[in-house]
Order: structure tokens, then C-alpha cells, then sequence
């Protein structure tokens, strides 16, 4: 019943059109498809598949990430808003740009592919000091910090990730809470993530929600303790449990 | 013969003792003089006096009038820069905010009688007249249909370019070619004989060969009619373009393409063939952590692809301050030793 769906909800994506996305959505509820559904077999396997094409790709475009992330974010949030249950989320980040860097694209297609995945994404912002992102990470109890710079001097200057690496040493948090990088410079030279101390780095904003996620799904022992509601709902009643692997409900 | 010389002989397909050497150093301005950012980049005699000591010191072909790329927003009313110690400014207030004050955005009738403009041409005023019969000089200019993202930002132009209304979007345009038209003639009549066009949205990389063909295509073909093309270089911010070279070679008279590191550039020397300069473009980011002999061997492997039949010219991208002055030296030797020619 869902694969014509399916289909025709890929394709949107596929082809940037938010309106084609929004009324296969439309058409499916109409359908009765219940909205659990139309995120779990339709949203989520969307932009795992998006994250799968775009990386093989070699003609993917930033429009393309853009409006992944897009309709992936507000798909999602119009569905929430009708499902029985709150959703279990999967992991909760916290997400900002470097310190004195303001470009927040990057961050936006992260955090739009993150939500549709279940990971609570935490904004603070843009030009964000490390001390901040080191400090939220630990108030949430977030086992990952991604840390978005498009400037070189954001990227590899002393008060961008390098100064993040630094406090999660000196606080001995190292092992609890990883540190993810993206951003423009990190393409041009892909071992630059390792030179200023990260655990990991994507090269577009759509593969950052995979490495992200599978840092997330690294950490078994923390995944327990982050079984949360949304931020903003409670959780009441028996939850969605996001198999990692297929995106089914359980 | 004199970089100008070399560069126009290069251009031409004219023999020449060497490729044309560019190195965009502009941040470095700031160390060099011992000023703060701020003072640096709002000052177009200090800017002047920076690019003249560096070229004096580096020996590259170049100098640049550039301040910094947000300085285009100041035209429409941006009074908030954010300066960094480490790098150049950011735009740190969008003068659009929402859809709605796009029609509030006013083009300067005259940009040459702004204030944002005044150091900009005192900045080109003294490159003219001390290096400009001997050397290229730079400008910086953005296209109309990458200008939003200073305004706006890149997210929110996104934003309006895949979803908003046609109409908006024109309106827009229209306002940013009417500025960039203007910039392209201050800029030229000031002294700048290299005119960079700056057009990352003309690359497939940013939106696609479909959206490219539909949307971007004509804000180029509105930037550029009638436009004398003499000294105009296509670029796409360090964004690859080798497959719309084709495209922007039958429709427009670029005199040269400055290619981007992640691109293949043999590909991009062949379809460029005679119609215009190749810029081998080294990957600047790796200098930052690269040794003097990493920066060498790249040099002589960019080198090595773009020499042959000449048209070609090496070059650098964004050049970031914390780049070792060893591997600017090595790079600078390397190129003026690998781009000699017969």
C-alpha cells in the first residue's frame, strides 16, 4: 500500500520539490495512513536513502542538501504533531558554529536530517564559544557535539574545535562526549578534522546526520539512558521504538 | 616583461619567459602592518600600503583591492561587521530579514558617491598609480545571483530561490545586477584591470545542472549584456565548474576561469582549450598543514598539467592568514620554477 508512496515521495525529494513532498504526505493521510507511519516507512527511509545517493553521487548539490534536510524537518514536524504517542528519540545532540564563524546552513541540513531521524538536536546558535558547547553538552547529558565552521580560520584557529577537543580533555569528558566537525575546509582537506581534534567529520550536511547518528548508535550504554521524549512532550504511553537499522516501529 | 606583460601574453597565447604567478594575500595585510583588523580593513590606504609591502616582499604577480567580501553589503545599509584577529570578517547583520524588505532594498544610485565606497577607491587609487602600468589589479565582484547570501545569507536565499515566488526572486536579482553592474564600471574606471567575477551559484556544485541552465545562466546573461569582458574572470568561489564551462564559453567572453582545487584540471585546460586562461588553483586549506616540499610537489603537479600549450596561469584560493610563510615561499618559488617556460 505504501510504495506507490513511497515512490512518489522519493522522487520530491529526490527532485527538490517541497510541494510534490508535502502533498504525498497529504495524500497519504488522506489515505489513513497513520502519521507514525508516514514518518517511519516513508520520511526516515527518504532521507536515508537521500544520505545514501547524495554520498555516491558525484553530481549532488548543495539545493539538493538543502532541501533534504528542508522537507525531511518540516514533514516531520507536521506529523508529530498527530501521532498517538511521543516518538522515543534516539540520541540528542548539541549543534552550533564555531566560535566567530556566522554561516549556519551547514547546521540547519544537519539539524533537518537529524530531527527526522529522532536525534533531539540542541541549537546554540551561531559564533559559539567552546566553553558553551562543552557546557550544554554536559547540562543535556549529549554524547555529541557537532561544530560547524566554513572560515579556515573558524575551522583550524585555536578558539574553534581545537578549543573544544581542549575542554573535553581537561574536563576528562572524552570518553562520554564526541566531538564532530563539517564545513568547507574540512573538504578541501579531509585529514584536517584529525589535526584539530575531532572524532569525526562529513562532507556535506546530509552525511553528517549518518555520522552523527552512528556515533549515537556507537554508544549503547548512553543510548539506555537517552530513551527521552521529544523536547516538549511528554512521554506518556507506549513509544515508538526507531529500529536503527530499517527505520520500523516496533 | 612585466607581470601585466606576462599575464596578457599568457591571455593571448604570446610567448613569455614564465606563467602568470597570482597569490592572493589580503588578510595577511593585517599582520603585516601590525593594525588591528578593524583599523586594517575600513582604512583603503592601509590596505594599499599592505598590498604594495607584500609584493614587494613575495615577489607574486598580483595585488588585490579587495577588503573583504561583506564590504558589498555595506552598500545597501549593513553597519554590523563582525572583524576576527585570525581572518577576515564576517557579515554579521543581514539587511534583508525577511521576504518582505526586499522590496525596501535600494540600489545606490551612484555607488562611487557612497561612503562604502570611498575606501574602496582610495584602495585602487594608489594601486593605479604605483602599480598599475606594471602589475594586474584585482577586484573582487559578486554576482548578482550570489549576492543574496550577503544580504540575507546563504540559508535564507536558499530558502526564497527553491521555494518563494518567481516574481520575488527576479525583483531581487534585478536589484543585485543593477549593483554589480555598477561595482563592474567603478571598479574598471578606478584602476582594477582583473575583474573577478564571483559567481558560486554558477556552479552546479551549489544548485544543480537544471537549476543552473533555468536560474542561473540568465542572472549571468543580465549581469554581463553588453558588458565590455575585457580583464573578466569566471569563478566560482573554490566551487568546481568544469561542466558549465562549456556553456559559459558559448555565451560569454571570458578572458579567463579560475579553476577550482577540487576540480579535474586537465578537464577543465581542454574545454577551456584557446578561448581563455586556465588558473590552476592550488588547494590552499592543505598548505595550512602541508611541508615546504608537499607545497612544492602540488606546484609542479598543477604546474605540469596546465603549462602545455600555455594559456595558463597559477593561482591561489583564500589563502588563510594561519598558512606558514614557509609554504607561501616554497609555493612562490615552486610556481616561478615549474611555470618558467621555453
Amino acid at each position: 500500500m505504501l510504495e506507490p508512496l513511497i515512490k512518489a515521495y522519493n522522487d520530491a525529494v529526490f527532485e527538490t520539490d517541497r510541494d510534490a513532498a508535502f502533498a504525498v504526505v497529504d495524500q497519504a493521510i488522506a489515505q489513513g495512513v497513520p502519521a507514525e507511519d508516514v514518518v517511519f516507512h516513508i520520511v526516515i527511509p527518504a532521507v536515508e536513502e537521500m544520505m545514501a545517493q547524495l554520498t555516491l553521487d558525484p553530481d549532488a548539490n548543495l539545493a539538493q542538501h538543502f532541501m533534504t534536510a528542508q522537507i525531511a524537518a518540516e514533514v516531520t514536524d507536521k506529523m508529530l504533531a498527530r501521532f498517538a504517542h511521543p516518538p522515543e528519540i534516539i540520541g540528542r545532540i548539541v549543534i552550533g558554529t564555531a566560535q566567530g564563524d556566522l554561516h549556519s546552513l551547514g547546521k540547519r541540513i544537519v539539524s533537518g536530517c537529524l530531527k527526522a531521524l529522532m536525534v533531539e538536536v540542541h541549537d546554540l546558535g551561531v559564533n559559539v564559544p567552546a566553553e558553551r558547547f562543552v557546557d550544554a553538552a554536559v547540562e543535556l547529558d549529549a554524547p555529541v557535539i557537532a561544530v560547524s565552521a566554513m572560515m579556515a580560520h573558524t575551522a583550524n584557529g585555536p578558539q574553534g574545535p581545537r578549543r573544544v577537543r581542549e575542554l573535553l580533555h581537561a574536563r576528562g569528558l572524552e570518553d562520554r562526549i564526541k566531538l564532530v566537525v563539517g564545513g568547507a575546509p574540512y573538504r578541501f582537506d579531509d585529514q584536517l578534522y584529525r589535526s584539530v581534534g575531532a572524532d569525526g567529520w562529513a562532507p556535506d550536511g546530509v552525511t553528517a546526520g549518518k555520522v552523527i547518528v552512528d556515533l549515537i548508535r556507537a554508544r549503547p550504554e548512553e543510548l539506555a539512558a537517552l530513551a527521552l521524549p521529544l523536547e516538549g512532550q511528554e512521554n506518556s504511553g507506549r513509544p515508538f521504538v526507531f529500529s536503527r537499522s530499517r527505520g520500523e516501529t516496533a | 616583461m612585466s607581470p601585466l606583460e606576462i599575464l596578457v601574453a599568457a591571455i593571448g597565447g604570446q610567448p613569455a619567459p614564465r606563467i602568470p604567478v597570482f597569490c592572493n594575500l589580503i588578510d595577511q595585510g593585517v599582520r603585516e602592518l601590525g593594525v588591528s583588523p578593524a583599523e586594517f580593513y575600513r582604512n583603503g590606504e592601509l590596505m594599499a600600503k599592505a598590498q604594495l609591502a607584500l609584493l614587494k616582499k613575495y615577489g607574486h604577480d598580483n595585488v588585490w583591492s579587495l577588503s573583504y567580501v561583506g564590504k558589498e553589503a555595506e552598500f545597501f545599509g549593513c553597519r554590523d561587521i563582525l572583524f576576527a584577529d585570525d581572518g577576515p570578517p564576517n557579515v554579521a547583520d543581514f539587511v534583508i530579514k525577511s521576504w518582505d524588505d526586499i522590496a525596501k532594498l535600494e540600489v545606490p544610485e551612484d555607488i562611487t558617491r557612497h561612503p562604502a565606497w570611498s575606501e574602496t577607491g582610495r584602495c585602487l587609487s594608489i594601486l593605479r598609480d604605483e602599480v598599475g602600468a606594471t602589475h594586474p589589479v584585482c577586484a573582487y565582484l559578486t554576482a548578482a545571483n550570489t549576492l543574496p547570501t550577503l544580504l540575507m545569507g546563504i540559508e535564507k536565499w536558499l530558502e526564497l530561490l527553491m521555494t518563494g515566488p518567481a516574481d520575488l526572486i527576479d525583483e531581487l536579482m534585478k536589484k543585485c545586477s543593477a549593483f554589480f553592474r555598477q561595482e563592474l564600471a567603478a571598479c574598471r574606471a578606478a584602476g582594477a584591470n582583473v575583474l573577478v567575477y564571483s559567481t558560486p551559484f554558477g556552479s552546479t556544485s551549489f544548485v544543480g545542472k537544471k537549476r543552473f541552465e533555468q536560474f542561473s545562466l540568465p542572472t549571468i546573461r543580465r549581469d554581463l549584456e553588453n558588458i565590455d569582458m575585457a580583464g573578466l574572470v569566471f569563478y566560482c568561489g573554490m566551487a568546481p565548474f568544469n561542466d558549465v564551462i562549456a556553456s559559459v564559453r558559448r555565451e560569454f567572453g571570458f578572458g579567463a576561469y579560475y579553476i577550482s582545487p577540487l576540480a579535474d584540471l586537465a578537464e577543465a585546460k581542454r574545454l577551456i582549450g584557446d578561448s581563455g586562461l586556465t588558473c590552476g588553483v592550488i588547494d590552499d586549506i592543505h598548505m595550512l598543514r602541508w611541508s615546504p616540499d608537499q607545497v612544492r610537489a602540488e606546484v609542479k603537479r598543477i604546474c605540469d598539467i596546465g603549462k602545455p600549450g600555455g594559456r595558463f596561469l597559477f593561482g591561489t584560493g583564500v589563502m588563510p592568514l594561519d598558512v606558514p610563510e614557509a609554504n607561501i615561499r616554497a609555493m612562490l618559488d615552486a610556481a616561478f620554477e615549474y611555470g618558467r617556460l621555453p
